[in-house]
């Protein structure tokens, strides 16, 4: 009776995908060795390989979650790719923006380049996830030290969420996700 | 090679294909892209941007689309245009939803832009102003790159899953490919896609990263591309090998760490991956001529599958062949009965190449002719244009050397005459001609006749260079041929075709019966003309042969007084401008109105000789410019002949000159007169240039001297040297002309001793300056003033060489000659001159520098050598023998190393001779 049940809201589930399928694009974005490819294996396969090795250029990756079609562009972080992020995040529903919390010396290099980025008058209104990733590691800043470091509160008119996550144990994955969601737009 | 290589496989086929097909719709102009805008069409390219894939409004887009292009279609080219701005459908206001269908089209419309030879540009010059109105969103864009513009549009296309539209994309990053610094943001999507599951993402991507990758990455990536040579997909397997063709250029050591996957693939059983893999195989080895001989003998043998690599083979066979030296005649050639295998081939593709191949081999015979020849002719019977077309093609470039082999295929021909390819019937023809006789000439040239208008200039050019040919085979045509020439002269045309009938009428012209009518036709085209360059040459040339009409005509007695009066040719040339822009031609040209060439009786004996001399060089030149090959080729075993007459007559010349002044006959006999210098620069007030004399000890010098400006008079004309700046000279004499002559020369002397004797060479730089008296001429009057004022004028220095102390000897056995002088005597030293257009030109050079005479044959080097040695023969003043063994070699670089070793009869001379080229 029960498994009947189960495999009927199974079915709901799909036909409630069907009608109400949303998706989203987003950016994701911050320095070099922070963690984004790693975050968005993670999010699609739920694995996380510690030897990754960095993206030259792009990744364009595709998940679905429930009904939500999520379509990650995951740039590079080296210098040289720094000028071409803005081209990849206009017009996405979200920017997330990886920081790696534990490498205190880089916060400060990732918060000129964030806020540089943002001044931009493309990229206006669109929501921001900070991710102090490597919440694991001995040292690592809290979401409070984070905001405060990186001076997040100057950051206005936009939505901003800033949330501790570590893709190596997966911790504060699934609140992440629900964030990103909860701003996928209806199609 | 890719391009034609990949018409046989179906997988392989879409990128080229897709633009070939733009191409076709082109010309048949039922393009559906005709006419469309790159403004228009990069603002489409923003649909790109767009993230949204609606599968229930794809269907609507589809057909939107299907009617768009039909709506396209049905409009003239004229409708087109006047719909320019854009239709309403491509404001990006109210632009559909972006659908994968759409996509392609937008992306094959871009391609088809820069397949059209649109670039995009830099700036947005134009666009931008429209763009800020109507797309404020992306007026931040504006100032930006097109070219990056579209690219970063393009790449947001990953995201999609439709093959086809992925396909397009890797084309677009391919052809687009903006700045290194911005391509390389596709590196990561493309490594993911190449070691994708799908074969066809494989391929492509491994195609463009190829093409994007630097050093650096190409290290890292090395792997797997080594892998993929091998692969078992031939799609994946091709694109690698094909690319690494590409990398070659700057990779050549990663590549070579390939070779045994190259070779695995070069026994593949599909045609495409063996065809690209026997390319790079070549192309690994093909700065080293012995590694391709051996690579050569182990393909012939092995069995190649593919008919394009067997072509490739053949072409390889063909080259090696050409790279051998000839060996003694009746000796069978290497590969020759690979490639009468390969006349069996099934494949019609490589008959032909093999055909060719034996056709243009190096002095081939005409048995070795015979297959090839039989080959061709079925191919004349052939239904299809392109192999007729090439067959003919074929034997009309071994009618050039082999007329009678070819007489065979006449009937075939002559069927082919009325052919509905233009192309094909003028090749026909001109093959004809070649190889016809006499009495077919007059139907030919009306059947030409009958289509020179509706042929393009190139094949016009093919015609005129046939009837060139046929005039000296047949000089009792050549009134009909003249007539032919005359019209298609006066007919519109492109500048290399005015160019070859000139050429061929100036050839016709040395057939007497012709001259008068071929110059009456020159004169009249120098009129019309409207190529200046053309119109001076042919100004020149028909100056020059008029004053020889002239000569000719007037019988005995006047041949001697044109000899005698040899006019001054700037003079006369100006004479008969004026003659040809006023007469009617009723008046007949009077050669005695042209103002005299200062001469003396004694020069008057040499200077038929010594025009004729002149001439010789001078209208072998323009033939050359014209374009005859073949000419040129069959004269080159007579140019050196032609180039040591021509040396002997300016000697002579110069001699009667020299003994024209009773002074200098003390000296005795001259042994050697260098090249005229100019002392000036073209162009300015006075024209003056230098010939030394070596004789009796002494460097005698003439100035010859000319005036050009009309309001004055220079009398008392010196050149003073200036001696302080080389050593050895002393001043002995100078003999001054009285008054320089208004555009003509006169001759003025300087006399210096040489302080060591007869055998010292002093050389260096003399400073010269003309020093005169000047009276100015009343414009009253028209009488020179009485009074004069003392002026000089400033002139480049005179450069005296050990050079100018040899002189060319002949010598009939150097190596008699070489043994019998001392062998303490020699001198040997190397030197670097860097990179070379090939060996013949540098020993053409190194000859001219030293000026000494090539013995046995040697200046000629033979076709592809990689070394040579070159001997020399000259004399020194009191006739001292030097001799001298030019050694060249070239490397891969195509740099050229020298080694030469002289002797002379004594060491100083032995020196000398190292002195002259340390010079140069």
């Amino acid at each position: 009776m029960f498994a009947i049940s189960s495999w009927l809201q199974g079915v709901l589930e799909w036909l409630r995908s069907l009608f109400f399928h949303k998706e989203m694009e987003l950016s994701l974005i911050g320095l070099q060795n922070a963690g984004k490819s790693s975050l968005v294996n993670v999010l699609t396969t739920g694995s996380f390989h510690e030897d990754m090795i960095p993206t030259v250029g792009f990744n364009m990756r595709k998940v679905t979650k429930g009904a939500v079609t999520i379509k990650m562009w995951d740039l590079g972080g080296q210098p040289r790719f720094r000028s071409l992020w803005e081209r990849y995040c206009r017009g996405v529903q979200a920017i997330v923006y990886v920081v790696d919390a534990a490498d205190a010396a880089a916060v400060e290099a990732a918060a000129r380049e964030l806020h540089s980025l943002l001044e931009r008058p493309s990229l206006d209104g669109i929501p921001l996830l900070v991710l102090g990733n490597k919440n694991d590691l001995p040292g690592a800043l809290t979401t409070q030290q984070l905001i405060e470091r990186m001076d997040l509160g100057k950051l206005s008119g936009r939505e901003l969420a800033v949330y501790s996550i570590s893709c190596k144990n997966s911790t504060n994955i699934d609140i992440t996700l629900q964030w990103l969601t909860a701003h996928a737009k209806k199609s | 090679m890719a391009a034609t290589a990949q018409d046989s496989t179906a997988p392989l086929r879409m990128g080229p294909e897709k633009k070939d097909e733009d191409q076709d719709e082109y010309e048949t102009e039922y393009s559906p892209f005709y006419g469309i805008e790159k403004g228009a069409v990069l603002q489409e390219a923003r649909i790109f941007h767009d993230p949204n894939l609606d599968p229930r409004r794809c269907s609507q887009a589809r057909s939107a689309a299907r009617a768009r292009r039909a709506a396209q279609q049905r409009r003239t080219p004229t409708d087109r245009a006047a719909l320019r701005p854009l239709p309403q459908w491509e404001r990006p206001i109210t632009r559909p939803p972006a659908a994968p269908t759409r996509r392609p089209q937008v992306i094959t419309k871009l391609l088809y832009l820069l397949n059209q030879g649109e670039t995009f540009t830099k700036q947005q010059q134009q666009q931008q102003q429209e763009q800020q109105q109507q797309l404020t969103a992306m007026a931040a864009a504006g100032g930006t790159k097109e070219a990056s513009e579209v690219f970063f549009a393009a790449t947001k296309l990953f995201q999609a899953r439709d093959p086809h539209l992925r396909r397009m994309v890797y084309l677009c990053i391919k052809d687009i490919c903006p700045g290194s610094d911005e391509v390389i943001i596709v590196t990561s999507s493309l490594m993911k896609d190449m070691n994708s599951t799908v074969d066809l993402y494989r391929a492509n991507a491994v195609r463009v990263l190829c093409q994007i990758v630097d050093s650096q990455l190409l290290a890292q990536i090395e792997r797997y591309l080594k892998q993929a040579v091998v692969d078992k997909s031939p799609v994946v397997a091709a694109s690698v090998l094909c690319s690494a063709v590409h990398l070659m250029a700057h990779n050549t050591d990663i590549i070579k760490r390939w070779v045994n996957e190259v070779q695995e693939a070069a026994q593949s059983k599909h045609p495409m991956v063996q065809f690209h893999a026997v390319a790079l195989l070549h192309a690994l080895r093909a700065t080293d001529r012995l590694a391709v001989s051996k690579l050569v003998t182990q393909l012939t043998k092995a069995s190649i599958k593919s008919p394009l690599a067997q072509c490739l083979l053949v072409r390889y066979v063909a080259q090696v062949i050409a790279d051998s030296q000839p060996g003694p005649s009746g000796e069978a050639r290497p590969f020759y009965d690979f490639l009468e295998s390969c006349l069996r081939h099934k494949g019609e593709l490589v008959i032909f190449e093999a055909a060719r191949a034996i056709c243009n081999l190096r002095d081939v015979s005409a048995r070795e002719l015979a297959p090839a020849i039989t080959v061709l002719q079925l191919f004349l019977s052939s239904s299809k244009p392109v192999l007729r077309f090439a067959a003919l093609r074929t034997l009309n470039r071994v009618a050039m050397t082999h007329p009678m082999a070819v007489t065979n295929c006449n009937i075939d021909m002559e069927g082919l005459i009325g052919d509905s390819n233009r192309s094909i019937a003028t090749l026909a023809i001109t093959t004809l001609l070649k190889t016809g006789n006499e009495g077919s000439v007059d139907k030919l040239l009306k059947q030409i006749g009958g289509f020179m208008g509706e042929i393009t200039d190139d094949f016009k050019v093919v015609v005129v260079e046939a009837i060139r040919a046929l005039a000296v085979k047949f000089p009792g045509k050549q009134r009909a041929l003249m007539a032919f020439l005359a019209g298609a002269l006066r007919e519109e045309g492109g500048f290399e075709y005015k160019k070859a009938i000139v050429a061929s009428i100036l050839q016709l012209i040395q057939i007497p019966d012709s001259k008068e009518a071929g110059l009456a036709h020159l004169c009249e085209f120098i009129e019309d003309c409207e190529f200046t360059f053309l119109s001076c040459q042919v100004r020149d040339r028909a100056t020059l042969h008029l004053a020889q009409l002239s000569g000719d005509l007037g019988g005995p007695a006047a041949l001697l007084s044109a000899a005698a009066r040899r006019p001054d040719p700037g003079a006369l040339e100006a004479r008969l401008k004026a003659y040809l822009a006023e007469g009617e031609g009723e008046e007949e040209f009077d050669l005695e109105s042209v103002p005299e060439a200062p001469s003396t009786p004694a020069r008057a004996a040499g200077a038929r000789g010594a025009a004729a001399g002149a001439m010789l060089p001078g209208t072998t030149g323009f033939g050359g410019g014209g374009g005859a090959p073949a000419a040129r080729g069959a004269g080159g075993a007579a140019a050196p002949a032609a180039v040591a007459a021509a040396f002997n007559a300016a000697q002579a010349e110069a001699e009667a000159a020299l003994k024209a002044v009773p002074e200098f006959a003390a000296y005795g006999p001259m042994f050697k007169a260098c090249p005229p210098a100019r002392l000036t620069e073209e162009d300015t007030e006075y024209a003056i240039t230098a010939v030394k004399h070596v004789l009796g000890g002494r460097l005698v010098v003439r100035f010859d001297c000319a005036n050009t400006v009309p309001e004055q008079v220079l009398q008392n004309v010196t050149v003073a040297l200036d001696l302080s700046g080389a050593e050895g000279f002393v001043e002995e004499a100078c003999i001054p002309l009285p008054q320089m002559p208004l555009n003509a020369t006169g001759h003025c002397w300087s006399v210096l001793r040489l302080a060591g004797g007869p055998g010292a060479m002093p050389s260096g730089k003399l400073g010269a300056v003309l020093r005169f008296t000047v009276k100015e001429i009343d414009p009253g009057t028209g009488e020179a003033e009485e009074e004069g004022y003392d002026d000089e004028y400033q002139l480049e220095d005179l450069d005296v060489s050990a050079a100018d102390y040899v002189k060319p000897r002949a010598l009939a056995n150097f190596r008699s000659a070489w043994e019998e002088l001392p062998a303490e005597t020699e001198r040997e030293d190397d030197y670097g001159l860097g990179p070379r257009e090939g060996l013949q030109e540098t020993a053409e050079a190194v000859v001219g520098i030293l000026g000494m005479q090539p013995c046995e044959g040697t200046e000629a080097v033979p076709p592809n050598a990689r070394s040579h040695a070159v001997l020399l023969s000259g004399s020194f003043p009191g006739d001292r023998p030097a001799l001298v063994r030019l050694l060249l070699g070239m490397d891969a670089g195509g740099s050229v190393a020298m080694k030469v070793v002289s002797r002379a009869v004594d060491e100083g001379l032995s020196e000398a001779v190292h002195a002259i080229i340390q010079e140069a």
